[in-house]
């Protein structure tokens, strides 16, 4: 069966998916499942009131089966308790929209998962138990790779930006300095990739809302594990904090500033 | 109507093709391995259709060898020629973008001992010759690199790898299918030792395409029977098939220029439109140097599927290189080669034109996509 064969309600779903949006506020919420190897990332929100989910909101980013499965997943749990809608499964979702292709039920079939998820994180908030920010340790480690090429595509200290023109760079760092670096660079070539092992930029409002509006492009919550190339770099390894996955990005040059 | 912009996935068989092959299953049935009269015309006409091809890439009719298709053409040329001469060396290079029939022959080869080098591309998927060079050994006995690229449209310096591997004295393989038609192309200025065509690019029948395989070059033949292709592809030959591909290249020789002044002008008009009119969209492929029918976008936060679904309901066909299409669920191999991550591969669209594709289709894609693109990114949580 080919993987965009659809049954017409999935197809309706895709056209015109229900209840798209985003929700705030102490009674809600919030689920966040992706597969990054397929690439469907889906946010739910619920709002709750006397154990009941009152709204539910969703956006995906992802394939037609991914946006039907998210939009069906929000008009089964609206209206039910939680302890009701904690119980819908992935088979529930694919079923009342007639089946999936076999190949889309485990890939793009979030949508069950991103309601746990959300219900998940309402009772947590309602224990009040605050989840503190895991503290990731930035003390330098050594990358493999990362001697053979020193100044054959890895640079620790950058002397001439015109030696980037052009060149996919990819900028390992903490702090301003870092950022700023990676900011310049983009007037030298228009791909700058910006690796941090952390959920979010840690830098003054102004630089991280310079940064966010470059074309620098950020992997959050990413380390790089090896330093690949034959003379000289050619790829490097990415670890995913968040997935536990790992995957090679092609690059020209690395920056490692820490 | 149907509005089709995925030439480079299958080409509609040109109608005077089919005129001219339709005598060929009734009335001119004939074997050229028989003796009789039928026997005999089904050879002239073979070794006709043979010289018309030979002559498109410049070769001489004995050096082409029919085949069902490109696929079993790369085997041939990849596989046969490992084979033959692996008392040379066992060390075979291919780009990071080769088509996907080419990496997984290599992925074959490299389980039964030989040495598979990729060389990676640079961000516009051009493969740099610095790169070649440096990975050749004396145990380097074959390099195989696409004429251009079948995804991005990106079109190798051919010539200049030709002559790198004329010096090292080294086969050189090429897989043209992307680029016929639309190239000229010349096997003697190239330098090019083995080409890989098919049929239905440049609007022949499908399940037809040849190898070319130049004269002092040797092959093992992977099918073994009564000795046809002098005995490099055995198998009664498919002569509807070939009378088809030659009568296609016949008219690709009077029309090629035309064709591709009018698909330019098409391609243009996509790039210029959809990049000027569409926030965060980028180019894939390299500005100049690619094929005059394809067109290749990425759209930032959106998923290619969605993409091709929306399209699909406004009847519009095209493609995407995005994973969820796949059968592996893995993205574009090509696309990933670019540097681009996966959620940035997953947003890519293919547009590519051809012989039959009119003014008002380009039109047509031009008003609707912004729309769709505006519509998928508003429920989508990458976009902001």
């Amino acid at each position: 069966m080919k993987s965009t064969r659809y049954s017409e309600k999935v197809l309706d779903h895709f056209r015109n998916p229900r209840n798209v949006g985003t929700l705030k506020g102490e009674d809600v919420g919030t689920g966040r499942v992706g597969n990054p190897v397929c690439g469907d990332l889906m946010e739910l929100y619920i709002k709750v009131k006397n154990n009941k989910i009152k709204d539910v909101k969703f956006r995906t980013f992802g394939c037609g089966s991914a946006i039907a499965t998210a939009s069906m997943v929000t008009e089964l749990a609206k209206g039910k308790s939680i302890d009701e809608a904690i119980k819908i499964t992935r088979k529930d979702v694919a079923d009342e929209l007639d089946g999936l292709p076999p190949i889309k039920m485990h890939c793009s079939n979030l949508a069950a998962d991103a309601l746990k998820d959300a219900i998940k994180n309402y009772k947590d908030k309602q224990k009040l138990k605050v989840e503190v920010e895991e503290e990731i340790r930035e003390h330098k480690e050594e990358i493999t790779g990362e001697k053979k090429f020193l100044n054959r595509g890895v640079y620790n200290i950058i002397e001439d930006f015109s030696l980037f023109k052009d060149k996919r760079t990819l900028v390992l760092g903490r702090g301003d300095k870092s950022i700023e670096i990676a900011i310049e660079l983009t007037k030298h070539t228009p791909r700058v990739v910006f690796v941090t092992p952390l959920k979010d930029i840690s830098a003054n409002t102004n630089l991280k809302t310079k940064l966010k509006q470059s074309d620098v492009k950020i992997l959050y919550e990413s380390k790089i594990l090896e330093i690949k190339g034959f003379n000289e770099v050619e790829k490097v390894l990415i670890y995913d904090l968040n997935e536990d996955e790992k995957y090679e990005l092609y690059i020209d040059s690395v920056v490692l500033l820490l | 109507m149907e509005v089709y912009l995925d030439y480079q996935s299958a080409k509609p068989v040109d109608p005077r093709v089919i005129e001219e092959m339709t005598p060929y299953f009734y009335y001119k049935f004939g074997n050229p391995s028989s003796l009789h009269k039928i026997g005999d015309d089904a050879t002239d006409i073979l070794d006709k259709c043979r010289k018309t091809i030979a002559n498109f890439i410049n070769a001489k009719k004995e050096e082409i060898i029919f085949t069902s298709g490109a696929t079993e053409s790369n085997n041939l040329a990849i596989i046969g020629y490992a084979l033959r001469n692996k008392a040379k060396g066992n060390h075979i290079l291919i780009s990071e973008i080769e088509h996907i029939s080419i990496h997984n022959i290599a992925k074959y080869l490299s389980k039964i001992g030989f040495n598979i080098s990729k060389i990676p591309v640079d961000p516009y998927g051009s493969v740099n010759l610095k790169k070649i060079k440096e990975r050749i050994t004396d145990k380097t006995i074959l390099i195989s690199i696409g004429y251009a690229n079948n995804e991005i449209g990106t079109i190798q310096q051919i010539s200049e790898i030709g002559r790198l591997c004329k010096e090292y004295d080294i086969a050189f393989h090429s897989d043209a299918v992307a680029a016929e038609g639309l190239i000229p192309i010349d096997v003697e200025k190239d330098n090019i030792d083995l080409l890989t065509l098919s049929s239905n690019d440049i609007y022949g029948p499908k399940g037809l395409g040849i190898l070319y395989i130049r004269k002092g070059i040797r092959v093992n033949p992977l099918i073994i029977g009564g000795g046809q292709e002098r005995g490099l592809r055995s198998g009664s030959e498919n002569i509807p098939g070939i009378v088809g591909m030659a009568k296609a290249v016949e008219i690709m020789k009077v029309e090629m220029n035309e064709e591709v002044k009018r698909l330019k002008v098409y391609r243009d008009r996509l790039i210029d439109n959809i990049l000027g009119n569409i926030p965060k969209s980028h180019l894939n492929g390299h500005p100049t140097s690619r094929l005059s029918n394809n067109a290749h976008f990425r759209f930032e936060g959106i998923e290619g599927e969605a993409l091709l679904l929306s399209l699909k309901d406004k009847g519009i066909s095209v493609s995407t290189g995005s994973a969820c299409t796949s059968k592996t669920l893995e993205p574009s191999h090509t696309l990933i080669a670019l540097g681009l991550l996966h959620e940035e591969a997953h947003g890519s669209l293919e547009l590519t034109s051809g012989r039959f594709t009119k003014k008002e289709d380009i039109d047509l894609v031009l008003e609707v996509l912004p729309q769709v693109v505006e519509r998928l990114r508003k429920l989508s949580p990458l976009y902001k």
